[in-house]
């Protein structure tokens, strides 16, 4: 709108002509009709709309799980991961006077002085006897190796997101006897070897292929083995205890851990301890921790 | 506004005065509040979760094979590490030569065992077939193995998976052999130019002829017909037309009269027209040509069929695919092993051979599959996607020979009326299989040959040389390869599969004597079906129209009839509507994705599985066994 103060014809909004008096001031309402709209209001609308109902209910999130392999070595041409895990014991020696690993007595008194090949790869130590484990009597089949998988070393705020188990039923056996009587037997002994064929549980670790939701790369990986026997879990070390200088006074974050790495884009995870890769040639050992 | 003209008083008419004028044009403005379903909406979880899965382009295929394999074929070898794993025949009988006989001069005889063909190999602890043989001499040789295997290769030795999708239409030479000549083909024909037939006027026969015996016209009700034969299913309809090409070069239209020639089964693959009385110089008994089908012949640019051979590409590559052993699943036939006894195995070791195994397997893939930028051969929105399988045979013991050329003889590639063979005895496949007829070979979208790979290893030689181990290169996300035979008609917008795709491999001769079954350019093999599908979408039953003057709701990949003036297409269903046709889809929608799932029964066909009904002096005289029809009593 104009306000005029002429005594003038004047020509306005294209051909309009108005002849105006003289005197006062005239106003005249000038059409600049004003329909104006936002472009595109529906679709706005609807986004708008789409963007809070994703803040109310949400987006659909992917939390479908993948398997992942351990990661080739030896020039791409391996892919089992090892595993060996030992048992305390007291060498004692036998008729012969070999010695052999025996139950400990006393482990927590033992263990401030025993060396580390006291540690060995046998179910004998733990309470086991060789008939148990060849006949598979179910307080053996029934025992199993958990690896747990946590998001951090630190005890406080770490969670643990998911669990391997390793049956006794796999692994690598050994000649033993179950009788003079008779002949010697292959009995299970805690040293595994896994991969796509053969002995492959536990060998895949099933996690979330899309980071979206949880972004993590790394896991810190915690043995312990379910004694079913006595029902008790026994957990396990990197090291041997005889190998750490304060053998029950010592940080937790060094000793019980192993780091996995995943490879989102390979689908593959490593484990390494301090810079070394582990499980390829050499085993990723467990100890079993005795406490004081 | 735009109507309204104002003229100065004094013009309106001669003695008229100038008047003050006063127009209201008011400032509008319009403004107005958003409605109230624009400003609020009920949050509706149901809506929401159907919402978010009619959007979604993704899918995550999963399936599950059973494989039926019987294991068919034996024969001979001196290659140790075959000779010392194989399910042995004879084996008494061969010990007994084997005494005072020198080494290797005694070919252990049996089945190759089901590792061989399996789809997860399992012989990975065998020594010197796939665990090293360290060498004991100074210095020490070349550990003594066949392949050192590699366990992330167990499900990737024999065969790859995939997936792929109709990508476009292509032409394809085809021969189908009726049995009548075993080497020539009776009938030879491009796809596009349709469905071949052979001609039938009188009754006359091989055998009438000879004796000089007068044929009688053909009749039906009293009416003279001609007759046409064809090796597939023809598709017709009553009251439909064809288009017919003779050999001769004469095309012409002519309506269906009726189908099959009187006998149980034939309806499918035999049709008959009117014969008014064309000259004999048309139609001669014994002819051959091909046909189109017409729905109506007045429109015979919307209405004629399409026929062509489907290109697949793939999209995922072999170490996408996720192959696993399916929980508990076995299937009915069991497994077949036995104990090889010591003393009757060439190196005195004992173990458990096995022929066949029941395990069942579950296939799904690393790599999501965004269907979004896909157009299917008729380039519509995909609504099927294929699992892709192909041998690959890493062991060495198929293909092997090679072709007058000197080129290489991989795997080899048919349809289903290419499967019999052409005699009684079903030692013979059809000559189309032969190493040196190049259609029929494995070929990529430039129709060359896939590549084969050669290694060799310590054991055993050919005439002085090394063996040469064959096996087929893997494919790669991007490669095409063929599919089935389709009709496809643009008025009906509905493709029909005539003849499934097969695939055919043999064994390597200079490794596996087959005896007198192993010519070398065209033995005996095993057939499979490459491709399988996997719906992940549905098209609707019914057909929609649209006017060119109402273009809103025509999809892009809508027909244009220019006889009709007019859009014409298949709606797509939304995922989970059924409309009771089996039509639509209904898979799992999670994650933000589509799980389609299917069971497959994965068949390894010896030869002889599929037969010709004529060479067994039976009363059909087509390819494809005679299905029994229900009548009116049923």
């Amino acid at each position: 709108m104009g306000r005029l103060n002429q005594q003038k014809t004047i020509v306005n909004n294209n051909s309009y002509k108005f002849t105006l008096p003289k005197g006062d001031d005239k106003y005249i309402n000038i059409p600049i009709e004003i329909k104006w709209d936002f472009l595109g209001q529906g679709d706005a609308v609807e986004e708008y709309q789409q963007n809070v109902v994703e803040d109310i209910v949400g987006f659909p999130g992917d939390f479908e799980v993948l398997r992942f392999a351990h990661a080739p070595y030896s020039s791409d041409t391996k892919t089992d991961i090892k595993y060996n895990f030992h048992f305390f014991s007291d060498l004692q020696p036998d008729s012969n006077g070999n010695l052999v690993p025996t139950v400990p007595v006393n482990p927590s008194t033992l263990v401030t002085t025993a060396p580390s090949n006291y540690w060995v790869t046998s179910y004998v130590p733990e309470g086991f006897t060789e008939t148990e484990i060849y006949y598979y009597v179910k307080s053996f089949t029934k025992s199993f190796f958990k690896l747990d998988f946590y998001d951090s070393k630190d005890t406080i705020t770490q969670t643990n997101y998911f669990t391997v188990i390793l049956p006794v039923q796999q692994g690598f056996t050994v000649s033993a006897s179950t009788s003079p009587y008779k002949p010697s037997v292959q009995i299970k002994i805690p040293s595994f070897k896994l991969d796509y064929v053969g002995d492959k549980e536990g060998f895949f670790l099933y996690w979330l292929r899309n980071k979206k939701f949880l972004n993590i790369s790394k896991f810190y990986m915690t043995a312990k083995f379910f004694d079913a026997r006595l029902g008790v879990f026994v957990k396990m070390t990197n090291t041997p205890q005889s190998n750490i200088t304060s053998k029950f006074m010592f940080d937790p974050e060094i000793y019980f851990y192993y780091e996995v790495r995943l490879n989102y884009n390979e689908k593959t995870y490593e484990v390494w301890d301090n810079s070394v890769r582990r499980g390829t040639s050499v085993p990723i050992k467990w100890y079993e921790y005795i406490n004081p | 506004m735009d109507d309204i003209r104002i003229v100065l008083g004094s013009l309106r008419y001669k003695t008229a005065t100038d008047t003050n004028l006063s127009i209201p044009t008011p400032l509008v403005q319009n403004t107005k509040n958003l409605e109230e379903f624009d400003r609020s909406i009920d949050v509706n979880l149901v809506q929401i979760f159907d919402d978010e899965r009619q959007k979604s382009t993704t899918f995550r295929p999963v399936c599950k094979f059973q494989v039926l394999f019987n294991n068919s074929y034996t024969g001979a070898t001196n290659y140790e590490p075959l000779e010392n794993n194989l399910y042995y025949i004879n084996e008494t009988a061969l010990t007994l030569k084997q005494c005072g006989a020198s080494l290797n001069s005694v070919q252990w005889e049996g089945f190759p065992q089901y590792d061989e063909f399996d789809f997860i190999r399992s012989d990975y602890n065998v020594s010197g077939y796939t665990v090293p043989i360290p060498s004991t001499a100074t210095p020490p040789l070349q550990p003594m193995v066949h392949v050192d295997f590699v366990a992330r290769s167990a499900s990737t030795y024999n065969w790859n998976h995939f997936v792929s999708y109709p990508y476009k239409n292509i032409d394809k030479v085809m021969n189908y052999y009726d049995g009548t000549n075993p080497l020539t083909p009776s009938l030879v024909w491009n796809a596009v130019d349709g469905i071949p037939f052979f001609v039938k006027i009188d009754d006359s026969t091989g055998a009438s002829i000879a004796n000089g015996i007068t044929p009688n016209p053909l009749l039906e009700g009293g009416n003279p017909i001609i007759r046409f034969k064809c090796p597939v299913k023809h598709g017709l309809l009553e009251s439909e037309f064809v288009k017919i090409k003779l050999s001769s070069g004469y095309v012409n239209t002519f309506q269906v009269f009726s189908f099959g020639d009187g006998l149980p089964g034939t309806d499918e693959y035999i049709f008959n027209i009117f014969n008014i009385g064309y000259s004999a110089s048309i139609f001669i008994d014994g002819d051959t040509g091909t046909f189109k089908r017409i729905i109506n012949y007045e429109n015979p640019n919307d209405t004629t069929s399409k026929y062509y051979v489907i290109q697949h590409k793939i999209i995922t590559d072999v170490n996408d695919a996720v192959l696993v052993n399916a929980g508990f699943e076995k299937n009915i036939f069991g497994t077949k092993k036995k104990f090889e006894s010591p003393v009757y195995t060439p190196n005195n070791v004992k173990r458990v051979s096995i022929k066949e195994n029941a395990q069942s397997y579950t296939l799904s893939f690393n790599k999501d599959i965004d269907v979004s930028e896909l157009r299917d051969n008729q380039k519509r929105p995909i609504s099927e996607l294929y699992i892709t399988t192909i041998w690959k045979g890493y062991f060495g013991l198929t293909f092997g020979s090679v072709d007058n050329n000197g080129n290489d003889v991989g795997l080899k590639q048919g349809f289903d009326f290419n499967l019999s063979p052409v005699d009684n005895l079903f030692n013979t496949p059809q000559p189309w299989w032969e190493g040196n007829n190049v259609e029929s070979n494995f070929v990529d979208s430039n129709n060359n040959p896939y590549p084969i790979g050669y290694y060799n290893t310590p054991y055993g030689t050919v005439n002085g040389a090394p063996i040469d181990f064959t096996y087929l290169k893997s494919l790669k996300s991007g490669d095409t390869i063929n599919g089935n035979f389709c009709e496809w008609n643009d008025y009906e917008q509905k493709e029909r599969v005539i003849s499934e795709m097969y695939h055919k491999f043999t064994f390597n001769s200079d490794l596996f004597d087959m005896s007198l079954m192993d010519d070398n350019n065209n033995q005996l093999g095993y057939y499979y079906k490459p491709n399988r599908r996997m719906k992940i979408r549905g098209f609707s039953d019914y057909i929609e129209t649209g006017s060119i003057n109402s273009m809103a709701g025509v999809p892009d990949y809508s027909y244009f009839s220019t006889t009709y003036n007019s859009f014409i297409w298949r709606d797509l269903y939304t995922y989970g509507f059924n409309d009771g046709l089996g039509n639509g889809v209904d898979y799992p929608f999670l994650n933000g994705k589509h799980y389609p799932y299917e069971n497959f029964i994965f068949r390894i066909i010896p030869e002889g599985t599929n037969y010709i009904e004529s060479n067994l002096n039976n009363y059909a005289t087509l390819y494809g066994a005679a299905q029994p029809t229900k009548d009116n009593c049923e």
